[in-house]
């Protein structure tokens, strides 16, 4: 089994939580591959398993401009059978609180096999980091239902 | 005399010998030639479009409807809507001059146009307390409220901190005490506000001064983005400068992080004492968090414990459709052509 992390990161926060996720995956026996979004190629999404796509969220809860390969990938390429999982990071002051995880989500739930979504506020704190064993946890046992 | 205690010199406006692309943001070279395309940190570019993307004048809003419903506010209300006004006209009559001051020490010519964009926000929100003082109250009575402003013994005590902060710098400018004035500035920015905010979002919950809460909504939106770039400037200024990265300084984030705090607190017991729908206890409990937040923003833990949960979810700022705008991106567009799904879809939402 094999997965892959995709990820953009401004402030680092979103580094961290991508980081965090690579080692638990890791620790769960799983080869998981860390891909800043500027090395990231479209034809190599169907190498993986399961795929982790992260992002932040400013203001208005677009996505980032630099995820639009990504998401544009995911539409266009057959991955109907990947498990998928996406997080990000974002402030709750806004109106849509990590809304580019939401907007993401809607299109990952119809071309492929969305199981989790994590948001956390800014830099992780003791309890995200448990939310980030679940988020690992819950992308295997998709997996393992698939099998 | 160590580095960090040596004056900043004012850098010369053209360099033709240094690059475009400055060494660093205190204390670089560089040519004062911009060039977005090319700059150190690249993310400084989306932050600068973020903020131009704010962009709103006080004219846009139209007071009839505050006008009409000021009356019928219990004289209560009145009292603090104007001292709050005032008081926030204060804070942000400091940060016009102090956001251009810091300009001509920062040597990396993105965050000095950054530094100029606040300061014309700065600007903006200065007129618009003054643009709803001028819609609701003769100018005789606006002196008073700002002299009222001026004498508050409260008001006074929060803002002397900040003031000996930013006139330190004015009078010694060293990157000792830039790092001291961002810090600062995060105070101001980031917890003076939010008694005050507090107030006229209660009354916008109540279907009350809803014009003044509209301008009160594009201030927090402002006021968060740069909240948010000075805590990525200082943490920019204490990679790049290792001799200010010392736990003395970060004990003294901690600290008048803090202070700010206890006095946010005091300043709530005053003003918010007689307010219907605000309960003190949890104004100073949404105060802790909201300092937990700046405190992850700079990179640190929260210092509160238990308040990693928002008490006042109800003060943030109006989303675009409540303020009836259209905006219509790329992303924005796309999203329509999907459901929106939750977890009663067969996945889970941490």
């Amino acid at each position: 089994m094999k997965a892959a992390i995709i990820y953009t990161s401004v402030t680092g926060n979103t580094t961290f939580i991508a980081e965090t996720i690579q080692e638990n995956m890791e620790k769960r026996n799983v080869a998981t591959d860390l891909i800043p979004v500027d090395e990231f190629h479209p034809e190599r999404l169907h190498e993986y398993d399961i795929i982790a796509v992260g992002m932040y969220t400013w203001a208005n809860g677009e996505i980032p401009i630099e995820m639009e390969e990504v998401y544009d990938a995911f539409e266009t390429e057959d991955l109907k059978h990947t498990v998928t999982g996406v997080f990000g990071s974002g402030d709750s002051f806004f109106a849509h609180y990590c809304g580019a995880v939401d907007l993401f989500r809607d299109m990952l739930y119809v071309h492929t096999n969305l199981a989790v979504t994590l948001k956390i506020e800014l830099m992780p704190q003791e309890p995200d980091l448990v939310k980030c064993e679940k988020f690992c946890d819950r992308l295997l046992q998709e997996t393992l239902v698939i099998q | 005399m160590s580095t960090i205690n040596q004056p900043l010199t004012k850098i010369k406006l053209l360099n033709p010998t240094y690059p475009n692309k400055s060494t660093g943001i205190i204390n670089g070279e560089s040519s004062g030639l911009l060039n977005w395309n090319d700059i150190a940190y690249p993310q400084m570019y989306d932050l600068y479009q973020t903020l131009l993307a704010n962009f709103w004048k006080a004219q846009e809003i139209n007071m009839q409807d505050d006008i009409k419903q000021w009356d019928s506010l219990t004289d209560v209300e009145k009292d603090i809507f104007l001292r709050v006004n005032t008081q926030l006209a204060s804070l942000d009559s400091l940060q016009t001059p102090t956001m251009s001051h810091v300009m001509d020490y920062v040597t990396d010519s993105s965050f000095k146009a950054i530094f100029a964009v606040i300061s014309q926000q700065e600007a903006v929100h200065n007129e618009s307390y003054s643009y709803v003082l001028s819609s609701l109250i003769p100018l005789r009575e606006q002196n008073e409220r700002f002299n009222q402003a001026k004498e508050d013994p409260i008001v006074k005590k929060r803002n002397e901190i900040i003031l000996e902060s930013y006139e330190a710098f004015r009078q010694d400018p060293t990157p000792q005490r830039l790092f001291e004035l961002g810090i600062n500035s995060i105070n101001l920015e980031g917890i003076y506000f939010y008694a005050g905010f507090a107030f006229f979002y209660n009354l916008a919950r109540q279907q009350k001064m809803l014009k003044t809460s509209t301008m009160i909504s594009y201030i927090q939106r402002d006021e968060m983005q740069h909240a948010y770039f000075i805590a990525q400037f200082v943490r920019i200024l204490l990679t790049e400068n290792p001799e200010l990265n010392t736990e003395e300084n970060i004990q003294y984030i901690y600290k008048a992080i803090d202070h700010a705090v206890q006095l946010e607190k005091e300043w709530s017991n005053f003003i918010l004492k007689d307010i219907e729908g605000i309960n003190l206890e949890e104004f100073h409990g949404y105060v802790e968090y909201l300092a937990n937040k700046r405190f992850r923003q700079l990179g640190l833990e929260n210092y509160y414990p238990n308040r990693e949960e928002n008490p006042m979810p109800w003060i943030h700022v109006f989303s675009d459709e409540m303020m009836n705008e259209t905006k219509s991106d790329f992303f924005e567009q796309k999203s329509r052509t999907y459901t929106k799904v939750s977890s009663s879809n067969g996945f889970d939402e941490l």
